[in-house]
């Protein structure tokens, strides 16, 4: 047989940031891993089940969950994660010391440029695989970075920053502001991350003005390695489209290519 | 030199097998085997075809609940030509464990129509008849719900094959002996059982069905107890032998790579 594609790893948190809200960082090193990441690309990662006392084992969620590469210095990995429901708590109880569950790295990443003019557009925590991203744009491209968050909890350092209740920077939706952007900074590119609403209202403006997208994309998942077919979403044109794997097709699509409109 | 006994090894009918362990139609695919020693599997199962492609069902697919997984995932498959013209000759190169097809008809006469067309391909072992998904309209559960379709279904099969004829049953019945005492009747050479059964989960913000399709299938630790109940009752109704699924074994083979020495 061909070498083994995937790996399931174990690897030891050797540190654990706690940020604004509902926001931590986990971190774990290992280089040689470190080398086959790319931006765009996640992780299936899950609590190590010895880290939870007996009685909550039984709770515990059996899934590992998709978490984003946030940073990658030399293979010291970061996972930029917010407490939403079972999974991700249980990530949250970890401590620098405990293991962590890992498989991946998993999907395409997002395509590497040199030369261009390009926007960033996150929202919530479609910020993390962005975070990756800049640091290797940077030194080829001018770029600018958007983000939106619902409030003054979900935002984090870039060029600019939406809150949906005002709290912080700028009133409003983060794709308000894009049409002028893309006219006053002469974008022809778009790298964008978070809710698929947000990620739909800026492939309609890319779409009507040709610019090219690439965003990644949420899904719920099971398996993570293209078996389930659970994290499947609508790819293609009109009259011919099939449902593709956000785990193993994507998560980076082209946003021209993706069908909106079925979800 | 003497020959090591494997005392795991067991036989499904005339299929000699080096253990009781399958693996459940469309939870686990050749991606797996990067995690586990393909020979600790007794055969594999493919996930089910159906005669003609199927673009499955719109997403969300999946929603992993406090005591299990739901999915509707609507048999997302390539249909029966690509997958005799691409995957089978790669399962017949990878697999060094027998092959077991799962497949799915919209009537008999498209059931008799694909045993058919798998009876002409080398590299098979046995059938798997899948009467019992609960996510489509056509394929699946309305034939597994009915003791006189099912014996039909396998009186019209079997005299068309040698190879080993299992037939997959659904729990969402009022009594599971009569529709498995059906089966061995009309000549299937083995049951197993059970697929998902009907589940449901509600996002208590908005009321709405965690699924896009709103039911689907439930499958994992929470069905284990009634998986048991019905296997116990298939196998006292018949002499044929009996694979027993519902959190036995996949969950943890698929979501670990831990192996078999933990079953
Ligand atoms: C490719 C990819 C990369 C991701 N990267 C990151 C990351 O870097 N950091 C991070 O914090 N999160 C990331 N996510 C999202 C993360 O996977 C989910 O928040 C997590 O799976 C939730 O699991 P849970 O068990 O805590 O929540 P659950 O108990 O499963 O669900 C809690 C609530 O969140 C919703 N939900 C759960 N999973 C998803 C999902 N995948 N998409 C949309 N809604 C969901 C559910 O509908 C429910 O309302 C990423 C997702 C994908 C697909
Ligand atoms: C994501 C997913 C996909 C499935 N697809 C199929 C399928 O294609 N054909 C089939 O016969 N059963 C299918 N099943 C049912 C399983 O084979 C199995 O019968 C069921 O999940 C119960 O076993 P478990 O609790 O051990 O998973 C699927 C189950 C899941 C969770
Ligand atoms: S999560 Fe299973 S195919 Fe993507």
């Amino acid at each position: 047989m061909d070498k083994p594609r995937h790996q399931f790893l174990e690897r030891t948190i050797y540190s654990r940031e706690e940020l604004c809200g509902d926001y931590f960082i986990l971190w774990i090193w290992d280089e040689a891993l470190g080398e086959k990441c790319q931006p765009g690309q996640f992780f299936e990662i899950r609590a190590h089940y010895s880290i939870a006392d007996a009685e909550e084992t039984r709770s515990l969620p059996k899934l590992f969950k998709p978490i984003s590469i946030y940073d990658n210095a030399e293979g010291r990995i970061g996972f930029f994660i917010k407490k939403v429901g079972t999974g991700t708590n249980a990530l949250y109880k970890l401590k620098a010391g405990d293991l962590l569950e890992l498989i991946g790295p998993l999907g395409n990443g997002f395509p590497f440029v040199t030369g261009r003019r390009i926007l960033l557009v996150s929202g919530g925590i479609g910020y993390p695989p962005l975070w990756y991203l800049q640091k290797e744009l940077i030194k080829h491209n001018l770029l600018y970075w958007v983000h939106g968050g619902s409030g003054q909890n979900d935002v984090f350092p870039c060029d600019e920053i939406w809150t949906e209740d005002g709290s912080f920077g700028k009133k409003g939706m983060v794709t308000e502001g894009i049409r002028k952007l893309i006219a006053e900074k002469k974008i022809d590119l778009i790298y964008s991350c978070g809710p698929i609403p947000m990620l739909k209202e800026c492939a309609g403006i890319t779409n009507k003005l040709n610019i090219e997208h690439y965003c990644s994309l949420e899904a719920y998942m099971a398996c993570g390695i293209g078996v389930c077919y659970g994290c499947a979403i609508p790819v293609g044109y009109e009259n011919d489209w099939n449902y593709l794997r956000v785990c193993k097709e994507g998560p980076v699509f082209n946003a021209g290519e993706v069908l909106w409109n079925k979800f | 030199m003497e020959q090591i006994l494997n005392p795991l090894q067991t036989s499904l009918g005339r299929l000699k097998m080096n253990s009781p362990v399958t693996v459940a139609s469309g939870t686990f695919a050749l991606e797996n085997l990067d995690f586990i020693v393909q020979e600790h599997l007794g055969a594999y199962v493919c996930k089910t075809i159906t005669r003609y492609p199927k673009k499955g069902n719109p997403p969300p697919r999946l929603y992993e609940t406090e005591a299990g997984l739901l999915n509707s995932i609507g048999l997302q498959n390539p249909g029966l030509d690509k997958f005799i013209a691409e995957d089978l000759p790669i399962l017949r190169k990878t697999l060094t464990v027998p092959l077991i097809v799962s497949f799915s008809g919209a009537s008999l006469n498209e059931f008799e129509q694909m045993l058919e067309c798998l009876e002409n391909q080398e590299g098979i072992s046995g059938y798997e008849l899948n009467v019992s998904c609960p996510n489509v309209e056509n394929e699946g559960i309305t034939f597994g719900i009915d003791p006189d379709v099912v014996y039909k279904l396998c009186a019209l099969l079997s005299p068309l094959t040698n190879r080993e004829l299992i037939v997959k049953l659904t729990p969402n019945v009022t009594d599971i002996g009569v529709i498995t005492k059906a089966a061995e009747d009309g000549g299937a050479t083995a049951i197993s059982l059970i697929n998902t059964i009907w589940g449901m989960a509600i996002d208590y913000r908005n009321g709405m069905s965690m699924l896009k399709k709103g039911i689907g299938g439930y499958s994992g630790i929470g069905i284990k107890p009634l998986a048991l109940a019905l296997t116990y009752r298939a196998a006292q109704a018949v002499k044929i032998p009996v694979i027993a699924m519902g959190e036995f074994i996949t969950g943890r083979m698929l979501w670990n790579s831990f192996g078999l020495e933990h079953l």
